[in-house]
């Protein structure tokens, strides 16, 4: 049999998983130091509960997968890794983990077979064991991935709400890391859309709405475990509304290392990648060099050109990335029609409920001091600087700037709030 | 015989008078000292045994029984040794006592019978009930720092018998040097940009307003710190009397004579307790707090400083004084002081900058936490540095010089003492309504920061006074306007709440 790992998934299995060799497969997941290469030829080659077995027994040089996954340039190093690998196995309980597992409502499924998801199958490499929570249907209609920085401004966390919202209006199921910043943001604003969705139907049914789609949540914890903390109440929601997938067993914590394997899901569940605000380095870019790696398009957000929260963003411009103003570009690169309007008389949650504010009636003080916020969020002493306004002036004219919503302050911080960014530009929200 | 001399000792920064009670009669040759001197206190029967002897006299060899009243007071150090030595020559009948009459004596003598300096003159002779005192030559110009008594000075205890039994005149008191008063080295002009510091510092000076600095290393924040105390107005007379009591009683010289200028201290975050607020067993010596009475207290790294420390800091900020209870006495120590601080918002050195810092949530909301909201809310100006940009440090506008800012501030603090305070600092919360009345539109604006929460009730009073500031500052008449509450605000940055984080 090919055990060749990097040979793409069967897209159309007909094979059904056995419980033994998902449980094994799950156990070998648990073990430290088996990665997915390893754990995907141990399957594609003589089964992973031969693997379990084996290195249960101590016979790791029978497995030519084992041996080769366990091996260390250090000898040290190699006999510490294997020992622990084959304790790990000798204690692991297969069956009860994936009682466990299925007690608690996760789905297991194994690549090349049936039950695995299309979406991850199509490319090499097929992550061996994926544990799923929620519902499944998102994956079957259009998806966009929406990333971005934990650190990001709040003009790009409203804009990345305003995206996810528009998207699952539209149809297209959001998928993200949860994480801090832009994947927060944009997953808020799809469970969003899909709150407003509810209000609506409680209304009446309503001939133009576009078919619903859940948000998907892909994390690098067990499924049982939310991370980051301030995002527990997020991982429930998009759970209960959507699709929580993780490459990890339950009980297992996000370790650093993990975020790049969760990221290579992210991308691999995608049909658009859309980088919200990035630096030139980050998790963010490394989602991108995997997308581009499977011919995944990639489409960024323009930004100040001196802000550094889009630097990154502005070079995958730069480099060819599409552009996204709204959700309209991102739905056109993916083939699907714009939605039609919706009535006036439902409402969204979010930023553009009340009617913009037309530039001209902000008069040439608070003309300045956003056009000084434009390049990115600043102090007073900033502001001050860049306007060329005085100090009293400033102060005076940012309590109207704040109280139109134009401006948010901080913790000391100045920042363009969305409709504040959309009277720079003259005009142009979501 | 008995013979009774009037002296004095230091308690914490204050003189309390001691009355040195020397009896000889026939008997046993002895010399009981009573009075609870300390340790070397006790040895001045030794010092003054052999001072007398070196000056050509005769030690009584009779029974001396020594008093130090009050006898409830702990005596320490060696300034008594003068009082004690007259008072065993007036017992012992060398010196008659109206030679005596009306005069204190202060002093340490040496076995050869010079008399040597003693250290917190200003304060002894403060406190001594005579109208004229004779002190060692050393400490007689700091001694005329205090008009009350006429100031003697001898060099030795020959001297001053001497000139007591008429023999000889007083000895001329020594030429006194006081250097011409510096010119401080840090003016405001030297600071480059930083708009709302230097606004701050101006509002800080006129308003007597406690001031926090927050900001990352490097951006200047001592250099803003250091420009205070020439901002201030001179120290009214009371004041200064306070302060040169406390330096002097702390051992300092006073070069200067009195204390005029506001002083500054800046203690390090690891100092103790004691040295911050005052300490120590028998001697008490005045903390960084009493040092800096008058003047300002400047507590750079406020975040580094022990909580127990900063919360020492509590009763000198709410009554301008320290009580120290030991058990043989309690003795308050002056200590008003405006406090500038600063701060680093956070590790990285970005400041929480949205978009760049790169400090997790948690770790800013721990760092945060280190200092207590109480502790926080007595800063009614709280404004962040940054780092200046480069074009302001190599070409930016040198900004106004101390003087005509501190001519400012001494306008805006005329307008205070109008109104029966020193500052506006010091204007109760129930007599806002009557000295700062709110235009309208001030008071529209007021209840939306209420409202949206930018502004607590407490926040609320504190505001205003800044505001009430920055009218003094201004020369405005009339009920504040929004104008002034604005920029108030804005000088009460809520810098230090949680960074709001999540979408």
């Amino acid at each position: 049999m090919n055990d060749d790992p990097d040979r793409p998934g069967d897209p159309e299995p007909s094979l059904h998983a056995s419980d033994r060799e998902t449980s094994a497969l799950v156990a070998l997941a648990t073990i430290p130091d088996v990665g997915a290469a390893t754990m995907l030829r141990c399957h594609r080659g003589p089964g992973a509960p031969a693997a379990l077995e084996a290195l249960a027994a101590g016979n790791i040089e029978s497995i030519p997968a084992l041996d080769r996954g366990l091996r260390r340039r250090d000898r040290d190093a190699q006999a510490t890794v294997r020992a622990a690998a084959v304790a790990a196995a000798r204690s692991a309980d297969p069956d009860r983990l994936l009682a466990d597992h299925r007690r608690a409502g996760r789905r297991v499924v194994v690549a090349d077979r049936v039950g695995y998801p299309p979406r991850l199958a199509r490319f090499p490499s097929p992550p061996p064991v994926v544990f799923l929570a929620g519902d499944e249907r998102p994956l079957l209609g259009p998806t966009v991935a929406i990333i971005g920085t934990r650190n990001a401004t709040r003009a790009g966390r409203e804009f990345a709400a305003v995206l996810g919202r528009d998207l699952t209006a539209a149809g297209v199921s959001v998928v993200s890391g949860l994480a801090l910043g832009i994947d927060g943001a944009a997953h808020r604003g799809a469970l969003d859309a899909l709150d407003a969705d509810d209000a609506d139907d409680a209304d009446g049914p309503e001939a133009t709405r576009a078919p619903r789609s859940g948000p998907v949540g892909v994390i690098a914890s067990g499924l049982d475990i939310a991370y980051p903390r301030a995002h527990q109440d997020l991982h429930g929601r998009v759970l209960a509304r959507g699709l929580l997938v993780s490459e990890t067993p339950l009980g297992v914590r996000p370790l650093p290392w993990r975020f790049p394997a969760r990221n290579r899901i992210i991308a691999r569940l995608a049909d658009a990648v859309v980088v919200v605000e990035s630096r030139r380095t980050g998790g963010s870019m490394t989602t991108v060099a995997l997308a581009q790696a499977i011919g995944i398009d990639v489409l960024a957000v323009p930004g100040h050109p001196l802000a550094p929260a889009s630097a990154g963003t502005n070079d995958l411009i730069f480099d060819g990335g599409a552009p996204v103003r709204d959700a309209t570009d991102v739905l056109v690169a993916i083939g699907v029609d714009p939605p039609r309007p919706r009535p006036a008389a439902s409402e969204l949650v979010g930023p553009t409920r009340r009617p913009t504010v037309p530039a001209d009636l902000l008069g040439d003080a608070g003309r300045a001091i956003v056009e000084a916020l434009a390049l990115g969020p600043a102090s007073l002493a900033e502001v001050i600087g860049r306007s060329g306004l005085e100090m009293d002036e400033v102060a005076v004219e940012m309590v109207g700037l704040v109280e139109r919503e134009l401006v948010v302050e901080t913790a000391g911080w100045f920042e363009l709030a969305g409709r504040g960014l959309a009277a720079v530009r003259g005009g142009r929200t979501s | 015989m008995f013979a009774s001399i009037p002296s004095s000792i230091v308690l914490g920064v204050d003189g309390r008078p001691v009355t040195v009670e020397v009896h000889v009669t026939a008997g046993v040759p002895s010399l009981t000292l009573v009075g609870l001197p300390d340790a070397s206190c006790r040895e001045a029967r030794d010092r003054v045994r052999a001072a007398i002897t070196a000056a050509g006299l005769t030690f009584p060899l009779k029974r001396i029984t020594i008093n130090l009243a009050p006898s409830l007071l702990r005596k320490a150090g060696s300034g008594l040794d003068l009082a004690i030595a007259v008072g065993v020559l007036v017992a012992d009948g060398f010196i008659p006592p109206e030679a005596v009459d009306g005069l204190a004596f202060l002093g340490e003598l040496g076995l050869d019978g010079t008399l040597r300096p003693i250290p917190g003159i200003v304060p002894l002779v403060d406190a001594v009930v005579s109208d004229a005192v004779v002190v060692p030559h050393v400490n007689a110009a700091d001694a005329a720092l205090v008009d009350r008594c006429k100031v003697r000075s001898v060099g030795s205890l020959l001297e001053l018998v001497g000139a007591l039994l008429g023999d000889a005149p007083w000895p001329d008191p020594p030429p006194v040097h006081r250097p011409l008063p510096v010119v401080s080295a840090h003016d405001l002009a030297d600071v480059r940009g930083q708009p709302v510091a230097r606004r701050a510092l101006e509002v800080a000076a006129a308003g007597g307003h406690h001031l926090l600095m927050v900001g990352p290393p490097g951006s200047g924040k001592t250099m803003l710190a250091t420009r205070l105390p020439g901002l201030l107005p001179d120290l009214d007379p009371v004041t200064s009397m306070a302060a040169t009591r406390v330096h002097s009683a702390a051992g300092e010289d006073l070069p200067g004579g009195l204390v005029r200028r506001p002083p500054m201290l800046a203690p390090h975050h690891t100092a103790s307790m004691a040295s911050m607020v005052g300490g120590g067993t028998d001697v008490l010596r005045p903390g960084a707090v009493s040092m800096a009475h008058g003047g300002v207290l400047f507590l750079d790294e406020l975040a580094e400083f022990p909580p127990t420390v900063l919360d020492a800091l509590r009763q000198p900020l709410e009554e301008g004084r320290i009580r120290v209870h030991r058990s043989q006495f309690h003795v308050e120590l002056p200590a008003r002081v405006q406090l500038i601080a600063a701060m680093n918002p956070c590790p990285c050195g970005e400041a929480g900058r949205p978009g760049r810092c790169s400090c997790p949530q948690g770790l800013l909301a721990r760092y945060r936490r280190r200092l207590s909201g109480p502790l926080l809310d007595r800063f009614d100006l709280r404004i962040e540095v940054l780092r200046p940009e480069v074009e302001e440090l190599l070409g930016g506008t040198g900004g106004e010089a101390t003087s005509v800012v501190a001519a400012r501030v001494h306008e805006a603090r005329q307008r205070a003492a109008e109104r029966g305070v020193r500052c506006n600092a010091d204007l109760a919360g129930t007599l806002l309504d009557r000295w700062a009345p709110l235009a309208p539109d001030a008071h529209d604006l007021l209840g939306t920061a209420l409202r949206t929460g930018r502004l607590s009730g407490r926040g609320l009073d504190r505001v205003r006074r800044v505001a009430l500031t920055l009218a003094d500052l201004a020369g405005d008449e009339g009920p504040l306007r929004s104008g002034r509450v604005a920029v108030a605000l804005q000088l009460r940055s809520d810098a230090l709440s949680s960074i709001g984080g999540g979408a």
